[in-house]
């Protein structure tokens, strides 16, 4: 038992004390933060914006033709894998572009924003159709009506999904390391090929990313109960 | 002040509006009665174009507002709608509501909004509601409400869809006291409804839509003492 605890104790440091080696989880942590938090925000910024192209309607009722490019970009980017976006991005599309964390940023927000769009499409087609109609009856344009009275509450709608969508690409991350970029799993990866000892740095990455989210979803409700509130007003 | 002209209205394969004509003018108070299904609903959606017709014409104070050129949404500034749902705007406090329209499309500071939606809400009797929010509210203060919010932009005209329909019975009758002193004012208006005792007393021009065209139109007295098509002489002896 006692050999055990010291064969443990052993690894353990040899994972993360040896030659300052938590340093390197925390710089990976870092670069995986950075890119799932500057993703998310190009991601919601696209997705919203998409599902309102998606939305567009001519008079007559018809799709325009911003609604059929945003048809066909969801298409795309959920229709190839998000690891082969990346390697395009990075080996083809910004092949010039030496910083591999503005091209995971982009290559991951594009891809986020498509799955944002349709969750965002969703939440604002659960609105009540009769709160348009009223807004349009009074004389607000399609745009005002959406700002002032859909968009508000279809953010209700959307947060559960969204937070989802952040927790999904929060742990997308994990492939930046095809693009030699040294993220919380590579670090890991590498501590393993360099100690010859898997066990403790792959689980100690894994506490780390469970750590993260955990504190996320947390958050995240509470943002959620403190939304759902003025429903009971 | 608004003219039809050969009104149609199709939905896929279902043929609601089949050639509507009528003229109402200032100051009168149409009802609008008939079977569900009739196209009476459709018929008022249309007059805002919250329905684009098929085809057909629709002038609102000289204006063909049926033409795609026209700013719909400036057309809209003047007709009122009330639906059977209230819609009121769940994220808004009542005042918010009331005063949203006005402001935002510039056609009132926010005071002088605020200030004529307490006269508004006293009106209806509502005042110490101004602060709530919807989800807070009775189905009849909801409708009350929601006529208030559409009289905050001064309508020249006002429409109501099944305005009491949604309402439990002991609420009707507060709403349709409102509607009454709305009509007493003189504002034209058009009111889709089941309430025969309104049509009656309140109307000018009581309208039976069936099959999606206006079959009979009378003054309130003729139409209900004289019915004239069997079809109308059925629809009142199972709702009477």
């Amino acid at each position: 038992m006692q050999e055990w605890f010291e064969s443990v104790g052993k690894k353990f440091v040899m994972a993360f004390v040896e030659g300052d080696r938590w340093k390197l989880y925390i710089k990976g942590l870092g670069v995986t933060l950075e890119i799932a938090l500057f993703a998310a925000i190009i991601g919601l910024l696209i997705g919203t914006v998409v599902a309102l192209m998606r939305l567009s309607t001519k008079r007559d009722g018809k799709k325009t033709i911003w609604a059929r490019i945003a048809g066909v970009y969801i298409d795309v980017i959920r229709g190839t894998p998000s690891v082969l976006q990346l390697l395009i991005m990075w080996f083809v599309i910004m092949k010039n572009c030496h910083n591999g964390i503005l091209v995971a940023v982009l290559s991951f927000g594009i891809n986020s924003g498509a799955y944002v769009s349709e969750i965002v499409r969703a939440g604002i087609l659960a609105v009540d159709k009769g709160q348009t109609e009223a807004g349009r009856s009074l004389g607000l344009s399609k745009a005002q009506t959406m700002l002032y009275i859909v968009i508000p509450q279809a953010i209700k709608n959307v947060l559960p999904p969204i937070g989802n969508e952040f927790i999904v690409l929060l742990k997308e991350t994990a492939i930046v390391g095809y693009v030699s970029l040294t993220d919380l799993t590579r670090a890991a990866n590498q501590i393993t090929s360099r100690t010859y000892e898997a066990f403790m740095p792959l689980i100690g990455a894994a506490v780390i990313y469970f750590t993260i989210i955990k504190i996320l979803t947390i958050l995240l409700e509470r943002l959620e109960r403190r939304l759902r509130k003025s429903d009971n007003r | 002040m608004i003219i039809v002209k050969d009104l149609h209205k199709t939905f896929e394969d279902n043929h609601v509006l089949q050639g509507v004509n009528y003229h109402i003018h200032p100051g009168e108070k149409i009802v609008v009665v008939g079977p569900s299904g009739s196209g009476k609903s459709t018929f008022l959606r249309c007059l805002n174009l919250l329905e684009m017709p098929t085809s057909g014409e629709i002038w609102f104070d000289g204006q063909l507002i049926t033409d795609p050129k026209v700013d719909i949404d400036k057309v809209r500034r003047h007709m009122g709608m009330v639906f059977q749902n209230f819609n009121l705007f769940n994220n808004h406090t009542i005042m918010d509501n009331i005063t949203l329209a006005p402001v935002k499309l510039k056609l009132m500071s926010r005071e002088e909004a605020c200030e004529n939606a307490l006269k508004l809400l006293d009106r209806v009797g509502l005042k110490e509601k101004a602060d709530a929010y919807p989800s807070q509210l009775s189905g009849g203060q909801k409708q009350r409400i929601a006529i208030v919010r559409s009289l905050a932009m001064s309508p020249k005209v006002m429409l109501f869809d099944e305005p009491t329909s949604a309402l439990d019975p002991e609420m009707v009758g507060e709403v349709l006291e409102v509607m009454k002193e709305l009509a007493e004012t003189g504002m034209t208006m058009v009111v889709v409804t089941h309430e025969m005792g309104f049509a009656r007393e309140v109307g000018t021009k009581v309208l039976f839509m069936d099959d999606g065209n206006i079959m009979e139109e009378n003054t309130p007295q003729e139409f209900f003492n004289n019915p004239k098509s069997p079809r109308l002489q059925d629809f009142l002896s199972k709702v009477l």
